[in-house]
Formats: structure tokens, C-alpha cells, sequence
């Protein structure tokens, strides 16, 4: 976390951060009802039904990074993985939604199993 | 270009419908086929046996396709530092904040200046000079 000299030298848009959060854990949420069904319809168990969560919420999240940070960031000069120009820490933006997307995921996942497997 | 997001996710819903189903009839066909077998024989089947390898490819390539529909769908993301962020919006102005369908969003702000900029004291009057003249041969 920025110190609190460091933003008063360059301060941080409250806003953007907001439409930032707001997008990653809406794609985020989004995606786990749609990883639940596939793990109903796959017919998965316990550990490797979290695991197929686990693997495929990664999996989104570097799929919205090479879309949608990328392009620009890199264009901006930030390194490869450095999400700061959009986000501000990458604890945040790698695993930030990823427990918040798992209500979702369960719930589809258990109502897909129930529906398939008759 | 929220038409090839809405494009991509709907053939994506469409394949994990289609492998949804799938699924469903393999399964009603295994319990079928289980049930008249055990009224002939002893031996039950195991409940869940391994479903066909095309379904799954299915259900796991019209995941894929979903998420990259969805994730082509989402607005652009906005600058958190605020230097770089006054910065896009001095160049670009409205054109930087254009959500998927052409328009300005709807929580824009804009320059947060502006109400300090149009003091009369404060006025960058050779801009606005150089904006009429512009504006002049323009027309």
C-alpha cells in the first residue's frame, strides 16, 4: 500500500478505481456462474470441481488481462504482469474475485449436476 | 463491437446448451439401460460412468468461447493514477471515455478543473483565440 506521502505526490482516482473493481468483479462473478454449469454438465466431484473453479478463474482473469490491461499498459511502458497503471495492488486483481465468484460457481454447479445427472 | 461479445457468447451458450443436453441423454439412456438390465441380471451399473470424450470437448470449448465472449464484452478499464488519468482526458477529452457502443459513458467526469478554469480571471484567452480562428476557417 502507498504510503500517504506517496499519494499525496501522485494521488489515485477514486472513480477509475471504482469503475476498475466494478468491471473485474462483474466479469468475475459472471464467469463462475458459466464455469459451474460446465463442472455440473462435466459431472465433477468435490475436489476436483474446486480445482476446475480454481484453474478456470485464473484462466479468465489472464484472458481479461491480455484484452483489456495489456494493450495499453504495456504500450505505457509497465512490465509484463504489472497491473498498476488499472488496479492498485496484483493480490487484488488476481485473486479479488475469485471468492467472491465461488457462491456463484457452487450454486450453478450443484443445480447443472442435479439436472443432468436425473 | 459489442456485437462480436454478444455474437461469441451466444454460440458459446448455444454449444454448452447443446452439451447440456448431451449429457442429459446420455445419463437418461444410461439409468435406462441399467434398469432393464437389472431386471434380466444381478449386476448394477456404476452410478456415474465416464461421459462420452466429445461432450466434454464441447462443454470445455464452449466455456472458453463464453468467457472470451464475456470478457470482449466488458467496458474499457480507466487509469487510477491521476496524473496519467487528467493527462487522457486533456488529449483526448470525450473521445478517450467512449464505452462499447460509441457513447460517452455515463459517469464521465471530465476535466475537474473546468468550473475553476471558466473564473474570468483564469481565462486562457490565446486558446480561446486560437479555438475561433480554428473555428472561423472551418466553416
Amino acid at each position: 500500500m502507498p504510503t500517504e506521502r506517496e499519494l499525496q505526490i501522485s494521488p489515485i482516482v477514486p472513480e477509475s478505481v471504482m469503475h476498475n473493481t466494478k468491471t473485474l468483479s462483474n466479469l468475475q462473478t459472471l464467469t463462475a456462474s458459466i464455469f459451474g454449469a460446465a463442472a455440473g454438465i462435466l459431472g465433477l466431484e468435490s475436489y476436483s470441481g474446486f480445482l476446475f473453479y480454481f484453474i478456470f478463474g485464473v484462466l479468465a482473469t489472464v484472458l481479461f488481462y491480455t484484452i483489456r490491461v495489456a494493450p495499453t499498459s504495456l504500450k505505457a511502458g509497465h512490465g509484463l504482469f504489472d497491473t498498476s497503471r488499472y488496479f492498485r495492488t496484483q493480490y487484488e486483481f488476481w485473486t479479488g474475485g475469485l471468492f467472491n465468484g465461488l457462491a456463484g460457481y457452487i450454486l450453478t454447479w450443484t443445480l447443472f449436476y442435479g439436472l443432468v445427472r436425473a | 463491437m459489442t456485437w462480436i461479445s454478444n455474437l461469441t457468447t451466444a454460440f458459446g451458450l448455444l454449444l454448452l446448451a447443446d452439451s447440456c443436453y448431451s449429457a442429459y441423454e446420455h445419463s437418461a439412456l444410461q439409468t435406462h439401460r441399467a434398469a432393464s438390465l437389472s431386471s434380466l441380471a444381478a449386476s448394477h451399473n456404476a452410478p456415474t460412468s465416464t461421459l462420452p470424450i466429445d461432450i466434454t470437448i464441447e462443454t470445455i470449448f464452449a466455456t472458453l468461447t463464453i468467457c472470451l465472449g464475456i470478457v470482449l464484452g466488458t467496458s474499457n478499464l480507466r487509469p487510477i493514477q491521476w496524473r496519467v488519468w487528467a493527462g487522457k482526458i486533456e488529449r483526448e477529452g470525450e473521445a478517450g471515455f467512449l464505452n462499447s457502443s460509441g457513447e460517452v459513458e455515463k459517469d464521465y467526469i471530465g476535466n475537474p478543473f473546468r468550473l475553476l478554469e471558466s473564473r474570468p480571471g483564469f481565462v486562457d484567452i490565446r486558446k480561446q483565440r486560437k479555438e475561433f480562428a480554428e473555428w472561423v476557417k472551418n466553416k
